[in-house]
């Protein structure tokens, strides 16, 4: 929680007569107007994944510059969806500003629930609005053709693995950007897996890998990284319109990444079948793990012994990171993109200022300022903007940014977990078929053909197939334009 | 205007009218809101309001998208055994702690000590305890001999139910003893003797005079913990999440997964009145049978 701030009287005495000439020029003049409302409050509602610790420690440079008191109230990912759906429904000013999963944005869009930030953008230059990859835009913050939050934290996914047992191993090094992974396929991915698992290295029994089995949210995190790079869609069509709902979840591409999903859980320790995100990753940093793949944020949290406990890992200097394969040599590529983003709510009682402190966590500079904190060790480098990922300085904390970019825009949040508004119903089905076949109790195909009837009758009872509600063409291209439109180019 | 005897008659009424009012309209308006909108439509995810009447779909669709056999038969085997054994260790307890032994003070004092706990406290507690990298019980008992999955206890579909009633019987079973304990006290010196006069056994006494007199108390308690543990779900959400599959999975972790997790309110209040329904049918039977020969 932040508290300083200028008061009335010390930025008077500071600004004096400049402040005329600041609140008529943007983009400082923005921060001055605000500045003039100084005793404002806003509060923050957040999840407490790492970039929260990362936030919390320069919000006070936001407060120093605006004089907005910012109040930060931190809550683990399913108290904070009850947290937010209960001050929707009762339409109570709960929060200022709330981070949003990407998964939710359908949801709070259609229903009201959020305000659109388009103008805003489009009467704020200093947003720096086109500095955004449109990748992120696309996965974590557009709805229908309307930016709904901006992100704070970008997530794609990455390979990482141990340099040292590559090396004991007589294995090359891995690509680490796709220019030099042509060939790089799940087969090699496999091979090596195979190779390692077993393998001695210093007196320590290695496992070729680590999955995340516990259901069902984090698994399906997981699995659908390597299902999407397999070809899996959820839907006959979306998000391209006009959208049409109806399962292909048991499609040929689905059943072969399932079946792959187990022989890495077979070459992964069994108790994994129970682990959340941190788990693998913990996992990993204690040093019985050869490769895994895994959230890009784990590429700085693995230096860690444990999650965010400042104790270097047996593992930090030893680790590499790579690209995640294709599926056929040269094939193409589907990477998950996730993560967090800031938006407001309809309820919100101070507007301006809250698109003040949108603007602010969300730029450039704040997020630079992120990636620089160091406690319990450097814990952000989920940048959303492509000059954070041109950042020398950054580059140098965190060597991974240039392939970190690259697994980015390969990112397609929409086809790998599409936000259709019940995404949430179906997720937790597909999590739980795809726990079953992991314990053996049910075949990958059975798994499967279970989760397309649970599908199906999920969407036909919500009224989702057919889908009678107008469509929207939501691709990429449509967010480029978008993002040009309101950039004012 | 009635008279004094009329007036009198009603009084008693008149002073109950309050609290039975607000007694009806705190359990019958939420279940009739529940039943209400168990016939409609309503989902969070997609519109904050009801969209419309939908007869027995939800009820249908509680047996068609949720693992509601699962839940059903992992509920009553929880229920089911969790009180049976937690009654009868809590009785072994109770029946140790009335031979008045040395140290039996202390032991009392200590008994009751995880029942304070919440729940969930017990639960993290054990996730650490149980945990197969490290935890102290699998060591423990692989160091016995004693066959530990791989997965661990926890991460096992034939192993993950049982623990989640190892550690509801570790956190019960001295609220078990404590009231039992107190029971076996209540028991009339005299008539023991009695027994003991007339050549009865240690397990003949126990049999036929304490087991007997025990049964009111016993009785309610059963009652009250089966229902506890029919309603189980911060141990079950903080242990196993349900899983791994649905092999842990009890009928209130599917309320709050429908509920609070995907927002299907029609659905959520469907599938809650069927459990009304259940629970109430079990209890009724329960109470029929064990008290057919009083009045109560």
């Amino acid at each position: 929680m932040s508290k300083q701030k200028l008061s009335r009287r010390d930025f008077l005495k500071v600004g004096g007569a400049a402040g005329a000439a600041l609140a008529s020029a943007t983009p400082l003049g923005n921060l001055a107007r605000v500045a003039a409302q100084s005793d404002q409050t806003i509060n923050v509602l957040t999840v407490g994944d790492p970039w929260n610790l990362a936030l919390q420690n320069v919000t006070d440079q936001f407060t120093e510059a605006t004089g907005i008191t910012v109040n930060i109230e931190t809550l683990g990912y399913e108290a904070l969806q009850a947290r937010l759906i209960n001050s929707f429904l009762t339409k109570s000013a709960d929060a200022d500003v709330i981070a949003v999963d990407q998964m939710w944005i359908s949801q709070m869009a259609d229903n009201g629930w959020i305000r659109s930030l388009d103008d805003f953008i489009s009467m704020d230059s200093d947003a720096h609005f086109d500095d955004f990859l449109p990748e992120c835009l696309y996965s974590l913050s557009t709805w229908r053709n309307k930016v709904w939050t901006l992100p704070i934290a970008s997530y794609a996914q990455g390979v990482m693995y141990r340099t040292d047992l590559f090396e004991a191993a007589g294995l090359d090094p891995l690509p680490a950007s796709v220019a030099d992974a042509g060939d790089w396929t799940w087969e090699d991915y496999f091979g090596i897996l195979e190779q390692i698992n077993g393998m001695d290295l210093d007196g320590t029994s290695m496992y070729g890998t680590t999955v995340i089995g516990y259901q069902p949210v984090p698994v399906v995190h997981m699995y659908t990284g390597l299902s999407a790079s397999y070809g899996t869609r959820w839907f006959t069509q979306f998000p391209e319109a006009p959208w049409d709902f109806t399962p292909t979840i048991n499609s040929d591409a689905n059943v072969a990444a399932l079946h792959d999903w187990k022989r890495l859980y077979e070459l992964s320790p069994p108790e994994s079948i129970n682990y959340l995100w941190f788990d693998a990753g913990t996992r990993y940093s204690q040093g019985d793990i050869g490769m895994f793949y895994h959230w890009t944020p784990y590429f700085y949290l693995i230096n860690n012994e444990g999650y965010l406990t400042g104790t270097p890992s047996p593992v930090v200097d030893k680790t590499a990171t790579a690209v995640l394969p294709t599926r056929g040599a040269g094939g193409d590529q589907v990477i998950s993109l996730g993560g967090w983003s800031l938006g407001m709510p309809s309820t919100a009682a101070n507007q301006e200022a809250s698109w003040q402190f949108i603007k602010w966590a969300t730029g450039s500079e704040a997020q630079k300022a992120m990636g620089e904190v160091n406690v319990k060790g450097h814990q952000f480098a989920d940048f959303s903007r492509q000059s954070n990922y041109d950042d020398a300085g950054l580059k140098e904390i965190y060597p991974f940014l240039d392939t970190q970019l690259e697994m980015m825009k390969l990112g397609d949040g929409k086809v790998v977990r599409p936000p259709a508004p019940i995404y949430t119903s179906l997720e937790g089905v597909y999590g739980l078929q795809i726990n079953q076949a992991m314990t053996g109790t049910v075949s990958p195909e059975q798994a499967l053909e279970t989760t397309q009837i649970l599908f199906q009758n999920i969407l036909s009872g919500n009224q989702m197939i057919p889908y009678l509600v107008e469509s929207f063409d939501d691709t990429l291209e449509n967010t480029k334009a978008l993002q040009a439109s309101l950039s004012g180019m | 205007m009635p008279s004094r005897y009329t007036f009198q008659r009603r009084l008693p009424w008149l002073l109950l009218a309050p609290s039975v009012i607000v007694l009806l309209a705190l359990i019958l308006y939420p279940l009739g809101f529940a039943l209400r909108n168990s016939f409609w439509f309503w989902n969070l995810q997609t519109s904050p309001v009801p969209l419309y009447h939908s007869g027995f779909d939800n009820y249908r669709m509680v047996f068609q998208v949720t693992p509601f056999a699962e839940a059903l038969k992992n509920t009553l085997l929880l229920a089911g055994i969790g009180t049976f054994a937690q009654f009868w260790f809590g009785m072994g307890i109770a029946l140790l702690l009335h031979t008045h032994l040395r140290g039996m003070g202390l032991m009392r004092a200590l008994l009751i000590m995880p029942t304070t706990l919440a729940p969930v406290v017990a639960g993290f507690l054990f996730r650490y305890l149980l945990e197969p990298k490290g935890g102290l019980l699998p060591w423990l008992l692989e160091g016995v001999g004693f066959p530990v999955p791989p997965q661990g206890f926890l991460g096992n579909a034939g192993t993950a139910l049982f623990s989640i009633g190892l550690v509801d019987t570790w956190q019960w079973t001295p609220f078990f003893a404590i009231v039992l304990y107190a029971g076996l006290l209540s028991i009339s010196e005299e008539v023991l003797e009695a027994a003991l006069v007339d050549g009865a056994s240690a397990w003949r006494l126990f049999w036929s005079i304490a087991l007997p007199l025990l049964r009111p108390i016993a009785a309610f308690l059963v009652m009250i913990r089966f229902m506890q543990l029919f309603n189980s779900f911060d141990l079950v959400y903080v242990l196993t999440s349900g899983g791994p599959g649905t092999a842990s999975r009890t009928l209130s972790f599917n309320l709050y997964r429908e509920g609070l997790v995907n927002y299907n309110i029609g659905l959520t209040a469907a599938m809650t009145w069927l459990v009304v329904i259940i629970v109430s049918v079990i209890i009724n039977l329960y109470l029929f049978f064990i008290y057919r020969k009083r009045e109560w």
